[in-house]
């Protein structure tokens, strides 16, 4: 692993919120129990963010960007533009780390936000499907100053047959960089795929998980007719599904060098933020093999 | 046999319902027209065709909320007519997807405007108000979508900055570029608070719990208070990648639709004065019609030809 990722700050336990709704970033961040640091999906030009950006760093939290608008794998590329423009971004709100979905967010030409597709669109995951992804990252990285970190999308269904932490340990070996794992992200893919993500375990260099997400989701009932399970679907605004709970109680003691666990709760109420957080706080007390990650707790909030 | 072969057919089972539907049938043969290796066409094999459903209707369902952005009135409209909502979700199909961004709400508005006429009314006259306000929201779409892709091609907006001269009225006058202007058969803003329940995409959620009532829709578009709408697309944020594009709206008495019919960059305001006073117009009118085309000029709907 680079040294780049092993210089990275610990963040603690903290926050992914929208800058123009509830519940409020800055009022969140200030209240006792708030999060120790905010990420945002915000839009690839940083003055349409800066001064709500600049507020949450006043009150005292660091901030990660984490957008929707790269393409990390597939056959059409980034353009120069919008990649320019996202590190001017980074820089200037000094996000440590740039993490995104490995997703579709644009088809053929032109660059978007991956509103232009519903939502993102997961790639096949095989062989030919990991090269471009690869192609993707590096063309990322060349552009960007911080260290990117690759994220595994949510599903609804998968396409190919390569397991998950293979895809994405191959990736993050391939393009030296670090990995973003949401715990629903990897319950929708247990649902969807019919595999249990840590059959393939020992494919993942955990060492490079950086940080670590946490959401509401909901559970759509299978066809009973073809007796299938769940289908995941994540809901930031939903309550967190006791399945993402226990991917995260596996997870944790098995991710030495995670330095940020991020409640997405765009949409939820402020006191279930500050409950969540909480409960995060006492399970990465309780399972986190990251000592930094653990000490953070009481030095960060 | 290529991986964008594999990327063509991920794309149309989640847009083209033909092939999803078949596809859900048996999985091989519906992906016997795309030139994919006994490999490749294994990787589609672990896909659960209830999930592959969900997900297609979840998907097309968020893009309506964002086309709803764009033809708010409209969808509120549709969505109080029988079948609306599958007219709605069947054009969030893989000819709208494969349109590029930036044409993509343009396209949808023109076959939503299609499918009007597919639609039972109460009178004629009720459908030609509601194509009236599909058109109006029509021709914002695509002036955004004129000046957006512009900016994006230029790097920069080539608009000369309206200058109005001392002697304007002399001076033939034109539709300033990026300006549509239609009759509708209520004023817009009246129109939007009442049909749409909510704003943005807010809107698409709340029809989709509870469409409007055609007895509403009947009510409210059986009021004839025609105005002439004017709609100028203007960037209210600058980008080289994403520039915001919002409207400027005048909206006019009905009578003053016949004049602006004049304004095509031959004749100046003085020559459609001096043939209104030819006919018998008051003074007063005069001046006040005068008037009007000056406040369109400075709001930048008209320039100087």
């Amino acid at each position: 692993m680079s040294n780049q990722l092993e210089k990275l700050p610990t963040l603690g336990v903290g926050a992914s919120l929208s800058l123009s709704s509830k519940p409020d970033p800055v009022s969140l961040v200030k209240a006792q129990g708030g999060p120790s640091f905010v990420e945002y999906s915000g839009l690839v030009d940083v003055d349409e963010v800066i001064d709500e950006v600049d507020k949450i760093r006043a009150a005292g939290a660091p901030v990660l960007f984490h957008p929707s608008y790269i393409n990390f794998c597939g056959s059409y590329p980034n353009s120069n533009a919008w990649l320019e423009t996202t590190a001017k971004h980074i820089e200037a709100v000094e996000s440590p780390w740039f993490a995104q979905d490995v997703a579709y967010c644009f088809w053929e030409e032109g660059a978007a936000y991956s509103t232009s597709l519903g939502y993102f669109i997961p790639p096949p995951f095989n062989q030919a499907s990991l090269q471009l992804a690869v192609e993707r990252v590096k063309e990322v990285q060349a552009k960007i100053s911080v260290p990117v970190a690759v994220e595994p999308p949510p599903v609804t269904f998968i396409t190919g047959s390569m397991p998950l932490f293979s895809f994405f340990g191959s990736l993050a070996k391939q393009t030296d960089c670090a990995i973003l794992l949401d715990m629903g992200h990897l319950v929708s893919y247990e649902m969807a795929s019919g595999r249990s993500v840590l059959d393939a375990i020992d494919e993942l260099p955990c060492e490079r998980v950086v940080e670590i997400h946490i959401a509401g989701g909901r559970l759509k009932e299978g066809n009973k007719e073809t007796g299938a399970g769940p289908i995941y679907v994540d809901a930031h605004e939903c309550t967190i599904v006791d399945q993402t709970w226990q991917m995260l109680e596996s997870m944790l003691p098995r991710l030495p060098n995670v330095k940020a666990v991020c409640y997405e709760c765009e949409g939820v109420n402020e006191n279930t933020v500050l409950t969540t957080l909480e409960r995060l706080r006492k399970i990465v007390r309780e399972k986190s093999s990251s000592k930094l990650l653990v000490a953070c707790l009481d030095v960060c909030k | 046999m290529s991986y964008q072969e594999q990327e063509r057919a991920l794309f149309d089972l989640l847009f083209d319902s033909t092939v999803r539907d078949n596809f859900c049938k048996d999985s091989t043969s519906a992906l016997y027209q795309y030139e994919l290796s006994e490999e490749e066409l294994n990787d589609f094999s672990v896909i659960r065709p209830d999930a592959l459903v969900l997900d297609a209707k979840i998907r097309a369902d968020l893009l309506l909320s964002h086309f709803c952005r764009t033809f708010p009135v409209s969808f509120s409209i549709v969505s109080s007519l029988e079948n609306g909502f599958d007219v709605l979700k069947g054009l969030v199909d893989v000819e709208t997807m494969r349109t590029t961004i930036i044409d993509r709400a343009t396209f949808f508005g023109r076959r939503l405007g299609e499918s009007l006429q597919h639609f039972s009314f109460h009178s004629a006259d009720e459908q030609a108000k509601v194509s009236a306000v599909l058109e109006a929201e029509l021709g914002m779409a695509w002036t955004s979508a004129s000046l957006k892709r512009e900016v994006m091609d230029n790097g920069q907006l080539h608009i000369k900055p309206s200058q109005i001269d001392g002697d304007w009225s002399t001076q033939s006058i034109k539709l300033a570029p990026y300006v549509c202007a239609a009759m509708i058969p209520e004023s817009y803003e009246k129109l939007k608070a009442l049909l749409c329940s909510e704003v943005d995409c807010d809107l698409w959620r709340s029809l989709s719990k509870k469409s409007l009532a055609a007895s509403r829709r009947k009510k409210i578009l059986e009021k004839d208070e025609p105005r002439l709408f004017i709609a100028r697309a203007h960037i209210s944020h600058m980008s080289r990648c994403e520039p915001t594009i919002d409207q400027k709206t005048v909206e006019l008495s009905e009578g003053f639709a016949p004049l602006f019919q004049h304004v095509n960059g031959t004749v100046s305001v003085d020559y459609i004065l001096d043939q209104l006073k030819q006919i018998g117009a008051q003074d007063e009118m005069l001046q006040s019609i005068k008037a009007t085309f000056l406040q369109l000029l400075e709001s930048e709907m008209l320039e100087q030809a």
